[in-house]
């Protein structure tokens, strides 16, 4: 099949068929079936319908057209995730290469490109077109996006699955929602809204989709949007709780603050390059036009990320004064680098408020309020995914300095997000904390260069994360509270559920035998991460305390509350008795998706399923060699070197000694009791406090942000009242006082007077005429005479006074 | 005389309203609801003629894709002032027009509540349609101001009489506000007619003027060669004033025509010369009829009547109020300031950009502080149409970028789309404002709540409308404001950046409004059993608003498809004039080429 037309209308139609649904439950949700019932059959049936779809997409279409190949570099030793076929065949699972020094003899040329990934993009209709500048609607397509059509529509098919267990509630009239008291003391009633459950999730997914397909910059910022809304949506999805509107408020508000900075670096990349698509797109006459790629990384410069003159010309128009006065001629080679710079790093704030990065990663756990089924969906596998997918996607245009920065900001992020799970007692929030945590590795692997480590760690942890957080709800739907103080022994109540969540567990601390091929997905994502902090602290020794080693502190404190949190949940006695009395194992309807995930959990990441080097083959062209920073000297490695044997090893071994220290710790104090965590607690009071308030960062924005907009809005609205209009009617005042003055000075007197002069004139002469009135006719005929005869001279004499020259 | 001539089509369509007011009023007394139906079918009408324009291919048809005016009549009036009856359509007006007739149809059905004098109320508010048709169609000055005029006074009296306790105050600060703009904008005019001079105009540009015809494939020089031998009085005057012998000291022809007024701004030195305090005719023409739209739009500090006129007005007077007076602002900058006066658009092209940022922020905190419902949605339209201003504003087609008009077109394209967009969202707005006031008559933000559980239609909609404010991706209000936003950078980055800031505050005051109004457990004020759901009369005014605000926001080109020709021509022909400008201020001054132009060092910063 020919993927330039099959691809996208596969996609297309994965895409929409969710919006279908949606547009189907809005109008007759409420009539399908009692409470709405078969509105959660349609809606899974749509997702399911859509994953299928981009199962064929990827395994009728992609995989045959564009096999999985091994990277063209031969010198690569090839790591735990990696499959070695040969070049140009098909995708055939091959035996790992067991050998890892037999290849080291080829050396890695650190300055080598990689190849051009193959992608298919176009457009689908336009939203306005202006000259030459065009906003539209298409489509950009390269392993990539395939890769996260199917992994988004698979956990979202899950989900839904689970949902209809999950929301079940609610198809009961009336629902009572015990969270809610009224003013009468009692718990609220109210109708059932399953059907409205399951409509959000099908427009989430629709929106999720419309920006994994984005084929320009400006769609994804429309889908950004839509899924930020649809978020607000599910977060409150108990519109009738303080608490979930509030969280719905913050999480849209908080990513609108990150919006507002990839609005700014929208609009410096709209200015100066005036094209949002990401691929070169034929216009009319069927000539290609470059797009961003392609014109920032022109095959001139080797695929080198360069600014375009038109950049320069930009940054010139913007800072040319300020360099005029100050007498720095911007060199060469920083020409255009800052107006470059701050686009990537406006994009990447963007990212920064999606996925609940430092410092706007205050709403994620909020955003708890939610459901758990939409916890699980948005909340870790999918939307908090679409920030690192962004950068993903715009990784040509991100320089060495704007990687730096996401870097720095995933490293602090997952640090401070750790730090932060290790208190929590809420069961969902342990594992908000960690999505948060998880991104910023995420974000650290991308900002260090490691593009394909940071991408297949956003599929291995979107399964076992949407498999802990189902698991966190089959517990959840089963002893009714989050507080993890109250749960304690479950593993005999819920088997599935209690075992499920552990390979969850082990998968995200990155459970495996080092240097072997065997270990858990999150085993394979995670090394590949450290491998590439210890590469770039290579090259960088300068970073290696934020870069290199806080990522492996993260590891050891994830592996801690990870496995704090399975011990609390399952493991020992029951801290509450009546609830444990009432706990019981999930329907299948909730178990079967939790199995499902497992699996993945467990193999996603198996190098002969070859995710990894799919991904490798959608890598960016021009990112893979080696980048040199203009503005100051940042150095990005070339990620093959991670696979070097004399950073790989020690990497790993620090990886995995971290995550078992972590493991050993929360064993040796939940397990062994050993340690009791309440003296813990006193013993490190002030600690425990922070970390129990999160570092204080909701009362530090409240503090600075939110006090002052407030403050700054009353302020506006009292100028109007107090400022503005108080001028005006002053102003009236005067006018009306005036007037007033006017009035008795002139009106009264003046005016007046000669009025009333005038009438008691005319009177007084009315009553003086009265006296010809004679009635005598001779009289009369003397009057008209004189009069006639004193008219006609008045007449000749006034025509000769009113035209002189005439006369002269 | 058949509806095919575009002088009766367009007469009819602008004084049916006027004339269905005259006969009301000399009927004998009827029954209340029998003026509201003829009103309605009157605005129904009006509406139907409208959509008329949509025949393509018909005698009487607005043809998408054309940039020019279409449509064009011309009828002298008051010959001795060179006064005409001049009316025409085109992108710029049309689809004002257009929203114009469907908001009055909204509007009328939205009147049902009224009880008060019933019958003035549908006499003053047809009269007020006829107002508003007329601006957007007017043509020559003088009959625009007249139009304008005649909408002010009906909406003085519909705030004044039918509106809330504060009334009187609201209907005289709205009059007062306005008529000063009215006053300024009059001074302006009269600068301009007794500058302009007909004479100066050639062939091709009198024929742009509408004032000759050219046949299809005619000649400029021959067509007016013919129109002077013709019987109309202009001519006469005209083939008079150019038979004078000395051609420098011939007399003006001066003229009202605002088509002419735009040629001779563009392509003469008619208004170049110094007024007042060193600055041109056109400088001072062009503030004051700033001023004027300005106070309209309204744009901060000028904009404190709307807050009052809208809380005290009754919903569809706020309807009309929000979704069409506002408009006009935004239409007379883009129709008379650019175009007639571009020296001094140029000049103050920063301030004009600036007032459209200031509007944008200060809009939007002051509407987080408000306590009552309406006047957040009042304080929600200052915010919204400060990104009318600033799009319109960024002239970016200067030396720097090469003239380069895309990102200006980009941003007056999105200025006029705003303006529907906001037509649409606001009216929609102050509707969903006005259901809930009917039934518990209070806006009390901190009283209502738990309103999704009680009126759950009604709810969708209203959170659907208010999210086409919020500019949600997918509604109208999300594609003007970032074309308006994307522009912007390129004429100043430090605007850009504030502009773009606003979309925090906007989610900010919109999303709290909507927890404390639709979420929550429980209704907190009065009166909760009048929470019924939306009738049949008050559907059909709500979901029409959210059709059209999802429709315009997927599919946007349906309405820059009508629009766009004729803003992308003003942008280039000022694009043009601005090259030109810069030439010739560079023949003149050639040490310094660019100095003492305001916009020009200002748009660096």
């Amino acid at each position: 099949m020919d993927p330039q037309s099959t691809l996208p209308f596969l996609l297309m139609l994965a895409w929409l068929t969710p919006l279908a649904s949606f547009v189907a439950i809005v109008f007759f949700g409420k009539y399908m079936g009692p409470h709405g019932k078969f509105a959660g059959y349609l809606a899974t049936l749509a997702i399911v319908t859509a994953a299928v779809l981009s199962f064929t997409a990827l395994f009728a279409v992609w995989l045959p057209n564009y096999p999985i190949k091994a990277s063209a570099h031969h010198g690569e030793t090839h790591d735990a995730g990696e499959v070695a076929a040969a070049t140009g065949e098909f995708a055939e699972p091959s035996e790992p290469a067991h050998d890892l020094d037999a290849d080291t003899h080829h050396a890695i040329d650190p300055n080598a490109n990689n190849e051009s990934p193959a992608y298919v993009t176009g457009n689908w209709y336009s939203l306005g077109k202006f000259g030459k500048l065009e906003l539209t609607i298409g489509y950009y397509i390269d392993a990539l996006t395939v890769g996260m059509f199917c992994m988004v529509t698979l956990i979202a098919s899950c989900v839904h699955f689970y949902a209809l267990g999950y929301m079940h509630d609610e198809l009961h009239e009336p629902f009572v929602d015990h969270e809610v008291t009224l003013s009468n003391g009692e718990h609220l009633h109210r109708k059932g809204r399953f059907y409205r459950f399951f409509q959000y999730l099908s427009l989430f997914c629709f929106s999720m989709l419309g920006i994994v397909i984005a084929g320009n910059l400006a769609m994804v910022f429309v889908f950004w949007e839509l899924v930020g809304i649809c978020s607000y949506f599910l977060i409150g999805f108990y519109i009738e709780r303080h608490s979930a509107s509030t969280a719905a408020n913050k999480a849209f508000i908080v990513n609108r603050v990150g919006d507002f900075g990839m609005l700014i670096g929208m609009m410096a990349l709209w200015a100066s390059i005036g094209t949002f698509n990401f691929g070169d797109i034929k216009n009319d006459e069927g000539v290609a036009e470059p797009g961003l790629f392609s014109q920032l990384r022109t095959e001139a410069n080797d695929h080198h990320l360069v600014p375009t003159e038109s950049m320069i010309a930009e940054e010139t128009r913007m800072f040319g004064e300020v360099a005029a006065a100050t007498g720095e001629e911007p060199t060469k080679n920083t020409a255009g680098q800052w107006l470059l710079f701050i686009a990537g790093v406006g994009i990447f704030c963007g990212c920064v408020g999606k996925s609940a990065q430092f410092p706007l990663h205050v709403w994620l756990p909020d955003a708890m309020e939610g459901p758990t089924p939409v916890s699980a969906l948005v909340h870790s596998a999918t939307m908090v995914a679409a920030g690192v997918y962004l950068v993903g996607r715009f990784y040509p245009v991100f320089t060495p300095e704007a990687l730096l920065v996401i870097a720095y900001i995933g490293s602090i992020t997952a640090i401070i997000a750790a730090t932060i799970a290790i208190t929590a007692t809420d069961i969902k929030r342990v594992l908000a904390y960690s999505t948060v945590s998880q991104l910023g590795y995420m974000m650290l692997a991308l900002g260090l260069g490691g593009w394909v480590a940071g991408m297949f760690h956003l599929i291995t942890h979107a399964f076992f994360k949407g498999l802990l957080f189902m698991c966190s709800g089959s517990v959840i739907h089963a002893v009714h509270t989050n507080d993890m103080t109250h749960m304690g022994g479950l593993r005999k109540k819920m088997p599935i559920t209690a075992y499920t969540m552990l390979i969850g567990c082990l998968a995200i601390i990155g459970a495996g035998i080092p240097l072997t091929q065997i270990g858990f997905s999150g085993y394979f994502s995670k090394d590949a991460i450290i491998e590439q902090a210890w590469n770039y602290a290579d090259k960088s020794p300068q970073h290696s305390l934020f870069l290199k080693w806080l990522p492996v502190i993260g590891a050891a404190v994830t592996a801690f509350y990870m496995f704090r949190l399975w011990y609390m949940t399952f493991a020992g006695a029951p801290r509450d008795k009546h609830r444990y009395d009432h706990a019981h194992e999930s329907p299948r309807v909730m178990t079967t998706p939790l199995i499902v995930l497992a699996v993945f959990a467990l193999a996603i990441g198996w190098p002969i399923f070859g995710v990894y080097d799919m991904l490798d083959q959608a890598r960016p062209l021009g990112t893979l060699a080696t980048a040199q920073g203009q503005l100051w000297d940042v150095v990005v490695p070339n990620e093959l070197l991670s696979h070097e044997p004399n950073l790989k090893q020690p990497a790993a071994i620090a990886a995995i000694t971290a995550a078992g220290t972590g493991l050993l710790l929360a064993t040796i104090i939940y397990l062994w009791r050993l340690l009791n965590p309440d003296e813990l607690k006193q013993s490190f009071k002030l600690l425990h406090s922070a970390l129990w308030n999160k570092w204080y960062f909701d009362e530090l924005y409240n503090l600075i942000f939110v006090k002052p907009v407030l403050w700054l809005g009353s302020f506006a609205a009292w100028f109007d009242r107090g400022v503005i209009d108080s001028i005006l009617h002053g102003a009236a005042a005067i006018c009306r006082g005036l007037s007033k003055v006017v009035d008795f000075l002139f009106d009264q007197t003046v005016v007046d007077g000669t009025v009333n002069t005038f009438a008691s004139g005319t009177w007084g002469l009315g009553l003086w005429l009265r006296r010809l009135q004679t009635g005598n006719l001779r009289q009369y005929v003397m009057f008209i005479v004189v009069g006639t005869v004193l008219l006609f001279v008045a007449i000749t004499f006034l025509q000769s006074y009113l035209t002189p020259t005439q006369n002269l | 005389m058949t509806l095919s001539d575009p002088a009766v089509y367009l007469s009819l369509l602008v004084f049916l309203p006027a004339l269905a007011a005259l006969v009301m009023a000399v009927l004998p007394n009827l029954a209340d609801e029998s003026y509201k139906l003829i009103s309605l079918a009157v605005t129904i009408f009006v509406f139907i003629l409208t959509l008329g324009f949509f025949r393509s291919g018909a005698p009487i048809s607005f043809e998408r894709g054309a940039a020019e005016m279409q449509n064009l009549f011309n009828v002298e009036w008051i010959p001795s002032f060179g006064i005409q009856y001049f009316m025409g359509m085109d992108g710029i007006s049309f689809p004002l027009v257009v929203l114009t007739a469907f908001l009055s149809v909204l509007a009328m059905a939205a009147s049902w509540p009224i009880n008060k004098h019933v019958k003035a109320y549908c006499i003053l508010f047809l009269l007020l349609e006829t107002g508003m048709l007329g601006v957007f169609l007017a043509l020559d000055f003088f009959l625009f101001y007249v139009f304008w005029e005649v909408m002010l006074l009906p909406m003085y009296f519909l705030i004044g009489v039918w509106g809330g306790p504060r009334r009187e105050y609201a209907a005289i600060k709205f009059f007062l506000y306005t008529l000063v703009g009215s006053v300024l904008m009059l001074i302006a005019i009269l600068m301009l007619y007794f500058n302009s001079d007909l004479t100066r105009l050639n062939a091709t540009q009198l024929a742009d003027a509408g004032i000759i015809n050219i046949a299809a494939d005619g000649d400029a020089e021959q067509a007016l060669a013919a129109w002077q031998e013709s019987d109309s009085p202009l001519a006469k005057k005209y083939a008079e004033i150019m038979s004078e012998a000395n051609p420098t000291e011939r007399r003006q022809l001066n003229t009202f025509n605002i088509l002419a007024l735009q040629q001779m701004g563009q392509h003469t030195d008619l208004f170049e010369g110094e007024a007042f305090l060193g600055q041109s005719i056109q400088w001072w023409a062009f503030l004051l009829l700033f001023i004027g739209f300005v106070i309209k739009v309204p744009s901060v500090p000028l904009h404190t009547w709307l807050p009052d006129a809208h809380v005290e007005a009754p919903t569809p007077i706020s309807m009309i109020l929000a979704g069409v007076l506002l408009k006009m602002g935004g239409y007379g900058i883009l129709r008379i300031c650019y175009p007639i006066c571009p020296g001094a658009g140029y000049d103050l092209a920063y301030f004009v950009c600036f007032v459209g940022v200031l509007s944008m922020v200060y809009g939007a905190f002051a509407a987080l502080a408000q306590k009552d419902f309406k006047r957040m949605v009042a304080y929600s339209s200052v915010s919204h149409m400060g990104y009318v201003v600033l799009g319109l504003g960024v002239w970016s087609a200067v030396a720097d970028t090469g003239y380069n008009p895309d990102y200006w077109k980009m941003g007056a394209n999105g200025a006029m789309f705003q303006m529907i967009a906001h037509g649409i969202s606001s009216a929609g707005m102050f509707f969903c404002v006005g259901v809930l006031y009917d039934r518990v008559h209070h806006r009390d933000l901190d009283k209502f709540g738990g309103l999704f559980a009680k009126m759950p239609v009604y709810s969708g909609i209203a959170i659907g409308i208010f999210f086409a404010g919020l500019g949600l991706p997918g509604l109208c209000g999300f594609i003007g404001e970032v074309l308006v936003v994307l522009s912007v950078w390129k004429y100043s980055y430090v605007l850009a950046i504030i502009s773009a800031a606003v979309v925090i505050l906007t989610a900010g005051y919109i999303l709290w409004a909507i927890q404390r109004v639709y979420l929550g457990a429980e209704y907190k004020g009065p009166h909760p059993e009048a929470l019924v759901p939306m009738t049949m009369r008050e559907l059909s005014i709500g979901v029409p608003l959210l059709a059209f605000a999802i429709f315009f926001g997927v599919y946007p080109t349906a309405m820059l498809n009508y629009m766009q020709p004729t803003i992308d021509r003003q942008i280039d022909d000022l694009a043009v004039w601005t090259q030109e400008h810069d030439e010739r201020a560079t023949a003149l001054n050639p040490l310094g080429p660019q100095e003492g132009t305001l916009g020009q060092l200002s748009s660096r910063n």
